[in-house]
């Protein structure tokens, strides 16, 4: 019941978000921005609960000694987290979205000189194109981060797993842009495993990681890591002790 | 049923709390694991179902290793906690959602368990005292009818009447095919239910007899003046002169005292290892 109310609160937020974002920024936002914060955020937060029994003592205990398998239970969060909630995530988007397009749709003056230019601006959010193909391992990432989390920080899983992601993150970033500043004088930006954009007068130039290094490890980021991730999660859950 | 051979465990890695602990529990009995706080009854009990495991030696339970936590193993065996659980759930829908797992389960012992402990229907579990929900949880693991059936500190939390009608309700569904293993500090409210009497202290098992060879071997008496001391074991100050637990030199009949037992055997040790190795 509690996942539930906390799926239904997200559905509620990510409409808000889609509503303002449109309003005051522009369709293309509102639809990555509630996209991504609804699939990643979403699922990210409905991860924590997946072994939230071990807030307590009394509930931590009577979870791991219920007659189900290590495997079971694992595989049961995964299928809640990383399976029934983004479909149902996806159908609600869908929906949210199709009634959004189509409002503005049906906004338009089919008299205006400017119709078919407006009318085509916007339009439905593909699931299979960009941006939403990079979502999909970041859900991936930030789902096994968490559920490996929720197994170590029995407590406050969330709020310790999302502030060790900020630091990971900041960390690897900061780590980046120092070595990228040891090896060139002007830089621009620097994005680990990416990119270090130079700047050259007023030109801003991108020195990217040669294809024989960047699909690899675009492969280990998008498959490679989240099967690591649900693998150590299942492990974890096999040696936890209690 | 349970064998514990060199069990070694500790929460560090350099300070262990059992060091080559051999226990063996046989089916058929119900015992009693005595302990102050912290001296490791809980642990010993996480380590029998699994939830912590040894860091040396090994622990076997109806034949599985606890520490893989198999299905076929737990639904064999049934752990109490001190603080149980029960999800917001009412009665009927939480026996319909966990009685599936313990094929042994049985429904009209269930509910009579319940009635035998006064526990009503009255909506969601969670909304019941703390007392109320840990007889709703002895009533359902008593109905799993596991082989093994691991309390602790089962009476924290019951009124005086409850502590009654437990301890009447545990003797009244023991069989000899179960072990019914209860890990306590509130010694008295075993009395008259344990056969076998475990107690551990500093990491140590100081005692593992049953009821009839400790009135064998020891005897517990009342005496208005304590002579030959260095014999006595324990002895209290009481209304009529002194409580004490002395070496059964002359086969003398008594009534176990638990309480006296626990301080003779955890103040005097050694000679307690001496009376009953012998």
């Amino acid at each position: 019941m509690q996942m539930f109310g906390f799926t239904g609160l997200i559905f509620l937020f990510i409409l808000i978000v889609y509503y303002l974002m449109k309003t005051f920024v522009g369709f293309q936002a509102a639809q990555n921005l509630s996209f991504l914060w609804g699939l990643v955020g979403g699922d990210f937060i409905l991860a924590s609960f997946m072994f939230n029994y071990f807030s307590s003592t009394a509930s931590g205990s009577s979870y791991l000694t219920l007659p189900v398998s290590n495997f079971e239970k694992w595989l049961c969060a995964i299928v809640i987290s990383c399976i029934l909630y983004p479909l149902i995530f996806m159908v609600f988007y869908r929906i949210m979205d199709a009634g959004f397009v189509a409002a503005y749709h049906n906004s338009l003056d089919p008299n205006d000189p400017y119709y078919k230019i407006r009318y085509d601006a916007v339009y439905l959010l593909s699931f299979t194109g960009n941006p939403a193909r990079q979502f999909y391992p970041m859900f991936l990432i930030f789902s096994g981060m968490m559920l490996i989390g929720s197994l170590y920080f029995n407590k406050v899983a969330l709020v310790k797993v999302a502030l060790v992601i900020c630091l990971f993150f900041f960390g690897i970033y900061g780590l980046n842009y120092l070595f990228a500043r040891m090896m060139f004088s002007n830089i621009d930006d620097a994005f680990p495993f990416q990119h270090v954009a130079i700047l050259v007068g007023k030109e801003s130039g991108a020195v990217e990681l040669p294809k024989n290094v960047h699909d690899p490890i675009w492969y280990f980021i998008n498959f490679g890591l989240p099967a690591i991730l649900f693998a150590v999660s299942f492990i974890r859950l096999r040696e936890k002790e209690f | 049923m349970i064998e514990i051979q060199n069990l070694s465990f500790g929460y560090k890695k350099r300070k262990l709390l059992y060091k080559n602990l051999n226990l063996k529990l046989e089916a058929g009995s119900i015992y009693g694991l005595l302990g102050k706080n912290g001296a490791g009854k809980s642990t010993l009990l996480k380590n029998f179902i699994g939830l912590l495991f040894p860091k040396g030696g090994s622990i076997s339970v109806n034949g599985f290793e606890p520490k893989k936590r198999w299905p076929s193993f737990l639904e064999t065996i049934y752990f109490i906690p001190e603080e149980v659980y029960v999800p917001a759930l009412t009665v009927e829908a939480y026996k319909n959602l966990f009685s599936p797992f313990y094929p042994s389960f049985n429904e009209q012992q269930f509910y009579s368990y319940l009635e035998q402990l006064d526990v009503h229907d009255k909506g969601k579990l969670n909304s019941l005292s703390f007392g109320q929900q840990k007889k709703f949880i002895i009533a359902f693991a008593l109905a799993c009818n596991t082989k093994v059936l691991l309390l602790d500190e089962p009476t924290n939390g019951l009124d005086i009447p409850s502590k009654i009608k437990f301890r009447k309700l545990i003797a009244s569904v023991f069989t000899d095919d179960k072990l019914i293993f209860i890990s306590t500090h509130q010694i008295r409210d075993l009395d008259n239910l344990i056969d076998r009497v475990i107690i551990v202290d500093n990491g140590e098992l100081l005692l593992n007899a049953s009821v009839g060879d400790i009135s064998e071997k020891l005897c517990f008496k009342t005496v208005s003046e304590l002579t030959r001391p260095d014999e006595i074991l324990y002895s209290e100050e009481s209304l009529k002169g002194f409580s004490i637990v002395t070496k059964n030199i002359n086969a003398e009949e008594s009534k176990v005292n638990l309480e006296h037992l626990f301080n003779a055997i955890t103040e005097k040790p050694i000679l307690a290892k001496a009376i009953f190795q012998n």
